[in-house]
């Protein structure tokens, strides 16, 4: 073998060591919380937990523990709060595009921001307490929207280029209608931006701890809440389980976004001969 | 008059940039308007396609006022100087969009899209996406996507701008062809000497906010603020 060939094949050999190394750091914290929500009886100094068991996870429908109902209502709540502020967002985002005022505008939109979601939410506390909202369900949609809708908007202020806006008069001249642009162009063409703003308004929501706990007032138990509240009560079997449970959905999304987003916006990225 | 624009005023701000311009066009006729960046052609043409709003004036197609008519209903296609094709669809359904948009049966869509694809050598292209199309290629789709609806005024803003010079003479070539072709009756805005005489049964020249139309291309060339005599005298002296 020449020493050139040696040399290569030491640092392909080289390299895929880093991977795993790479994707061992990465890992081992979600296999370490999935070892966790097995385990039962942890006692010091022993390396591993004394038992394990399917009980936790058996547990997560049961009435006692409560996760099921938390993961649905999250489920639910991201949902829907990333489905109706990407909608929202999309088109208001268009009228802000289109204003005189478009600045000023998008500088309102970063206010939630600037004094953080929880300041927010401070702020918030006593119209939705005089509403009656505080510890809602209901409330808690709306007090997260004031986050993600702006958000939302701000996200999709860099697609409403001039080439869009352009895009869409030439649709009128050719006699098309505002509906016709948006159902034939503007949302084929935002397919893959709507679905990337769909996939982070679903995380801002589902990771919201502050502006939902001082809101739902600890009566809407998100799964998000759930996991801090077994890391307060020191049970870190559940809260090994709850945060297996929290990471699942966001995982899905993430897989989806690759598998139909980032995997097409590459392909035609891809130059041709 | 087929399309008479009279008295159209615009400002931006405090600055006017139409004032009081008028002038007409003639069915079948295209009218070639040369201005130097910033004289208003694209206002112009943006006003006549309902895009924007005039401060004053009005806008007669036929008679008809076009005041109150919204761009979708006016016929008027505005075109880019950018062909603008929607990146989503391939070539046939680009120039098949406006038919799709009228609801015609499949069968009828085809034929008419196949016509125009063969008219502007473009056949073979039929299944492309415009990211595999030259520049050329591309302008070529966006002048059959306007034509196929039949537009009863086609406004074009620079549409070879963007061209090499070998492609815009040829494309120049190929326009003159369909323009008799579809016997179309179009405003052609441009900032080149050369292109306005080429393209233009008439000319007319936009100068602070006012469109000054003449009557042939004589006369346009003897005008001294058209600045043909001074290219003409440039090239008497290199030659």
């Amino acid at each position: 073998m020449s020493i050139r060939a040696f040399v290569y094949r030491l640092c392909r050999k080289r390299v895929c060591l880093a991977r795993l190394l790479v994707a061992a750091f990465i890992l081992f914290p979600f296999s370490f919380l999935l070892v966790l929500s097995f385990g039962r009886r942890w006692a010091y100094p022993a390396l591993l937990p004394g038992e394990w068991t399917l009980s936790n996870w058996l547990s997560v429908w049961g009435a006692q523990a409560g996760l099921g109902e938390s993961l649905a209502l999250s489920l639910a709540l991201s949902t829907g709060i990333a489905a109706v502020s990407t909608a929202a967002s999309f088109w208001v985002s268009r009228q802000v595009a289109g204003h005189r005022y478009r600045r000023h505008w998008l500088l309102l939109a970063y206010l939630p921001y600037v004094f953080a979601p929880v300041v927010l939410a401070a702020c918030l506390q006593y119209f939705f307490i005089r509403a009656g909202l505080s510890g809602k369900v209901w409330g808690i949609a709306l007090a997260q929207l004031f986050i993600t809708f702006p958000y939302g908007v701000i996200f999709f202020a860099s697609f409403w280029t001039e080439r869009m806006l352009a895009l869409e008069q030439l649709i009128a001249t050719l006699g098309g209608s505002t509906w016709q642009a948006y159902a034939r162009v503007l949302l084929p063409v935002a397919k893959d931006t709507l679905m990337t703003c769909f996939f982070q308004l679903f995380l801002i929501s589902w990771f919201e701890y502050g502006l939902t706990t001082l809101i739902g007032v600890g009566k809407v138990q998100t799964l998000t809440l759930k996991v801090f509240q077994y890391v307060n009560e020191a049970n870190i079997f559940f809260a090994a389980l709850a945060s297996c449970l929290l990471v699942l959905p966001p995982v899905a999304l993430l897989w989806l976004n690759k598998r139909y987003v980032f995997s097409r916006y590459f392909a035609t990225k891809t130059p041709r001969h | 008059m087929f399309l008479e624009a009279i008295d159209i005023k615009k400002a931006f701000g405090p600055e006017g940039v139409l004032r009081e311009l008028s002038f007409q066009l003639a069915e079948h006729e295209m009218l070639s308007i040369l201005g130097r960046s910033g004289s208003g052609k694209t206002t112009l043409l943006k006003i006549l396609a309902g895009l924007e709003t005039p401060d004053g004036g009005r806008v007669l197609l036929r008679g008809q006022d076009m005041g109150t008519v919204p761009p979708n209903r006016r016929n008027m296609v505005y075109l880019y100087q950018e062909p603008l094709l929607f990146p989503h669809l391939d070539v046939f359904e680009n120039v098949a969009f406006g038919l799709r948009l009228r609801k015609l049966p499949a069968a009828d869509v085809r034929k008419r899209v196949m016509e125009m694809l063969d008219s502007l050598e473009l056949p073979e292209q039929a299944r492309k996406m415009p990211h595999q199309l030259s520049g050329g290629q591309k302008q070529r789709v966006a002048f059959g996507r306007a034509l196929i609806i039949n537009p009863r005024v086609l406004l074009l803003d620079e549409p070879f701008g963007a061209l090499d010079a070998e492609t815009r003479a040829s494309m120049q070539a190929l326009l003159k062809r369909i323009a008799e072709t579809f016997a179309i009756t179009a405003l052609f805005v441009t900032h080149s000497l050369k292109e306005a005489l080429i393209m233009g049964d008439r000319i007319g020249l936009m100068q602070e906010g006012r469109l000054k139309v003449y009557g042939s291309k004589k006369d346009f060339i003897a005008d001294a603020d058209t600045g043909v005599q001074e290219e003409l005298a440039f090239w008497r002296e290199v030659g």
